[in-house]
């Protein structure tokens, strides 16, 4: 056991080491420096949020545009931007790889946490300044948005952990990745509630597990003002399955990785 | 003690696979000083690299039972676009030692003055070499792996290494890869000749020479 307790403290150390190496490559020490990682998603947020206020009017299906874009956006530019970060991230990193005690999966994990800080930022600014404009409810279920949140993070992060190993072994994968994230959106659940959709079409995006957790998050916020379709079991089985493929995958990258 | 038992390492090239150790067994103990001896390509830098963590063996295994350095060589450790004093702070960070202690040390061994405000990758040879065997010795390790480096330091760097690692540290282990025949008498009490992928043990310095020189 006290092996255990001190590779754990080893990780606890290097991970924030690794966190703050990279806030401070990424965002520098000027101005708002680590703040800058919630702008992104609220700009997102924001932006898109105007054009469907101009294209849809105030509403739909009874929620506030804004709100709505906001709820969608901020967790699909988190799991983007956790998997934009991660592609090639170990080869990319190769130097660190000198020190044994950083291990391949705290790449992965500082990058996950510096998008879930920045992520879980902007979505409470953003709750707080619409709410204030009265865009925006007080949730009806904080422990199903937190739920939503936690079911829509891990299992982006297990889609990261399968997604970032194979790029290094594949540069057709590496090239595909962006394009597929574009492409999976409309089975995101950012733009639509499963209700609002033809039978075929529910039948069809409730394989998402995305999507599962995308309505438990609204669900939590809006409550009985929409209609929430989501059953956890498939977003945890998708997410577990994922995470076991994917730190099997981790370990085959680190015997294989040639470091320079 | 570390312990290397039948280790290979290969690397896909083309449609096969290069062999670049075939089977590497080798004891270190504490305090003992090896030289690696091998021409270029022979996989000096590639048996270091096993044997600091960098990359894993193809087959075979590595038991360190002693603490040991992450390679010294012409890559690797440093972060570039950082300055010396940032990758001091992550380096002792990572390895849990305070840093006002290696910021001391680092700057009074490595004389680098204002350049540890400047981004590792602006350094020369010289310089890397001298930040590296700073840190390295700041934090202390059993077994030191030097990779080449050492000979690219000038005399003043050369005379504090043999102060600071071979008389106050002497009871370190240490690797050296070098083809330099004066490092390797001076350094060195046991050498490791690699050819064709198997490394071969000897007890006395100048038989490795000899044999290397004819290889």
């Amino acid at each position: 056991m006290p092996e255990l307790a001190s590779g754990w403290q080893t990780q606890r150390r290097v991970i924030k080491a690794l966190m703050t190496r990279e806030l401070l490559t990424r965002f520098g020490r000027e101005n708002i420096g680590f703040l800058w990682m919630m702008v992104e998603p609220l700009l997102f947020a924001g932006l898109v949020g105007f054009v469907w206020r101009w294209m849809h009017g105030p509403e739909v299906h009874g929620v506030s545009v804004f709100a709505f874009v906001a709820t969608g956006y901020i967790p699909i530019t988190l799991f983007r931007n956790i998997l934009g970060r991660s592609i090639r991230v170990f080869s990319v990193n190769g130097s660190l790889m000198y020190h044994r005690q950083i291990k391949i999966l705290d790449f992965i994990l500082v990058r996950f946490f510096i998008e879930l800080l920045g992520g879980m930022m902007a979505y409470l600014f953003m709750g707080v300044v619409l709410n204030a404009l009265g865009e925006f409810p007080i949730p009806a279920d904080f422990g199903k948005l937190l739920l939503g949140w936690v079911l829509y993070c891990w299992f982006s992060l297990s889609l990261v952990l399968v997604l970032a190993p194979l790029s290094e072994y594949s540069e057709v994968l590496e090239k595909l990745v962006p394009v597929t994230v574009y492409v999976m959106i409309p089975v995101s659940g950012t733009f639509t509630m499963v209700s609002w959709l033809t039978p075929d079409a529910q039948y069809a995006v409730l394989f998402s597990p995305f999507v599962h957790a995308m309505e438990l998050m609204r669900d939590g916020v809006f409550g009985p003002v929409i209609e929430a379709k989501w059953d956890v079991s498939v977003p945890i089985a998708a997410s577990l399955v994922l995470t076991l493929i994917g730190l099997g995958l981790c370990r085959r990258v680190r015997r294989d990785l040639v470091v320079e | 003690m570390i312990i290397c038992e039948n280790v290979t390492k290969s690397y896909p090239m083309g449609r096969g696979r290069k062999h670049v150790l075939r089977g590497l067994d080798m004891v270190v103990r504490p305090g003992e000083h090896i030289g690696v001896l091998g021409r270029n390509g022979a996989g000096k830098t590639t048996m270091i690299k096993l044997i600091g963590g960098v990359e894993f063996p193809t087959s075979g295994k590595i038991r360190r039972g002693m603490s040991v350095s992450w390679p010294l060589g012409f890559s690797g450790g440093f972060q570039g676009s950082l300055t010396g004093y940032d990758n001091a702070r992550f380096i002792s960070r990572i390895y849990g030692v305070e840093y006002s202690k290696i910021r001391e040390f680092v700057e009074d061994f490595s004389e680098l003055g204002s350049h540890l405000k400047m981004p590792v990758k602006t350094y020369s040879s010289g310089m890397h070499a001298r930040l590296a065997f700073a840190l390295s010795i700041a934090i202390e390790f059993d077994c030191y792996l030097v990779d080449e480096i050492i000979m690219v330091g000038d005399q003043r760097f050369h005379d504090r290494c043999r102060i600071e690692l071979f008389e106050k540290r002497a009871d370190r282990a240490l690797i050296l890869a070098s083809h330099s025949a004066a490092y390797m008498r001076e350094f060195c009490s046991t050498a490791l000749v690699i050819d064709g992928g198997l490394a071969t043990p000897y007890e006395d310095i100048e038989e490795a020479l000899e044999v290397y020189t004819h290889l």
